[in-house]
């Protein structure tokens, strides 16, 4: 190839090196050649045509990789394993907020398991249960992080609590009760006010225990669940956000792969009419 | 744009200039531009990055070929295959029959334009 003849020349050679490599190797000589005539040509006024080619070649580079990028990834190949990849990525990233999520969960049980426990264990040694709930300042449920007890009869009524929720003591529905007769204990997620917990929602954290004896019914241990929430939110981002770097890895891995691994296709010369 | 040994048209402005210029004889990248450039050849302005993109689509499809012939080792003929003369010659008669048709309606009062475009 010849070197090239004039400033502009030389930076329009520059520019071709964008080109995708099978492409720079059929054309560029020409391009370049196309260009010096262009400029050589009397009836050619540069004022019109350098704008004309900085255009031209402005969409022709994307054109060309373009067509470059999809003739690389359109192999079944490539496509299959990008998808195989982009799946084993998903599944890394739903483990990723699934295992500490459930750490989370469970781990938010921890100190409700042994209140409910011990305060069931009372009140079957006959205690009564304004002697078995802890007195003192009352849990607000809406606002306090704190673990709290309630006692309730058979029929789900409250008999004691350190705990209230806008003035009164809530009840969980009439279905955890019918199941922890059956089962001896529940631990459910127990929203007693609806809605958002950022605006007026409470989500409380609760066990529920069977206690028979001379009181019998049932003892709820709970805990707002606001702030292990908000960490689950947290680990949701960090994942979500793991998840689009793993694809986007996985994209740019696929794209560089097929660009490397391309047919490898010389010059056309002298192509074969499709007759 | 083409389909096995079948001509496709409507072509896009750049090939059909391509064909058009083509249809008269062996030529290199500069010689076609100039030709696409003229009112006869179509007044399609383009630059080298269009003319041999499309080149190298219309060298894959079978509409044009390198003749072999050049007069420097970076100028490049090229020339119309079967094909390539079978699809202008299909799309030139789409063009006329269109043309007809707009005469018929009075669609073209004046004669073409002997200017090209910019």
């Amino acid at each position: 190839m010849k070197a090239p003849r004039s400033r502009f020349e030389y930076f329009y050679a520059a520019a071709l090196r964008l080109y995708p490599a099978r492409f720079r190797a059929a054309y560029a000589a020409a391009m370049q050649q196309a260009l010096h005539d262009a400029l050589a040509d009397p009836d050619v006024s540069r004022a019109t045509f350098l704008p004309l080619l900085i255009r031209d070649l402005m969409v022709s580079l994307v054109k060309e990789n373009i067509a470059m990028v999809r003739e690389s990834l359109a192999r079944p190949v490539l496509v299959f394993n990008a998808l195989v990849l982009a799946g084993i990525a998903s599944g890394v990233a739903l483990a990723l907020y699934a295992i500490p999520q459930q750490v989370l969960r469970q781990g938010l049980n921890d100190p409700q398991i042994q209140m409910a426990g011990d305060v069931a264990a009372r009140l079957e040694h006959g205690g009564t249960p304004n002697e078995t709930v802890p007195q003192g300042e009352q849990v607000d449920m809406a606002q306090s992080l704190a673990p709290f007890v309630i006692v309730y009869d058979e029929q789900g009524h409250p008999l004691a609590s350190q705990a209230v929720l806008n003035g009164a003591v809530p009840a969980p529905p009439s279905g955890v009760f019918d199941y922890v007769r059956q089962h001896g204990e529940e631990r459910v997620s127990w929203q007693p006010v609806r809605g958002s917990q950022t605006v007026n929602g409470v989500r409380i954290a609760a066990v529920v225990e069977r206690v028979s004896g001379a009181h019998p019914g049932f003892v709820l241990a709970g805990r707002n669940m606001r702030e292990v929430e908000a960490r689950e939110g947290q680990v949701r981002e960090m994942a979500g956000l793991t998840w689009l770097g793993m694809l986007g890895v996985i994209l740019v891995g696929c794209v560089a792969f097929g660009w490397y691994t391309r047919p490898k296709a010389g010059p056309p010369t002298h192509a074969t009419p499709a007759m | 744009m083409t389909t096995g040994t079948q001509p496709a048209t409507p072509l896009s402005p750049a090939v059909f200039a391509i064909l058009l210029s083509l249809g008269e004889g062996d030529k290199h990248g500069y010689a076609i531009m100039k030709d696409a450039q003229s009112p006869r050849g179509g007044a399609i302005r383009m630059g080298p990055g269009t003319l041999y993109g499309s080149i190298d689509r219309m060298m894959r499809d079978g509409l044009v070929e390198e003749s072999g012939v050049s007069d420097d080792e970076r100028r490049r003929y090229y020339r119309l295959t079967g094909l390539g003369r079978r699809t202008l010659a299909s799309e030139l008669e789409r063009l006329d029959a269109a043309v007809s048709s707009a005469k018929s309606l009075g669609l073209m009062r004046r004669p073409l334009a002997k200017g090209g475009r910019g």
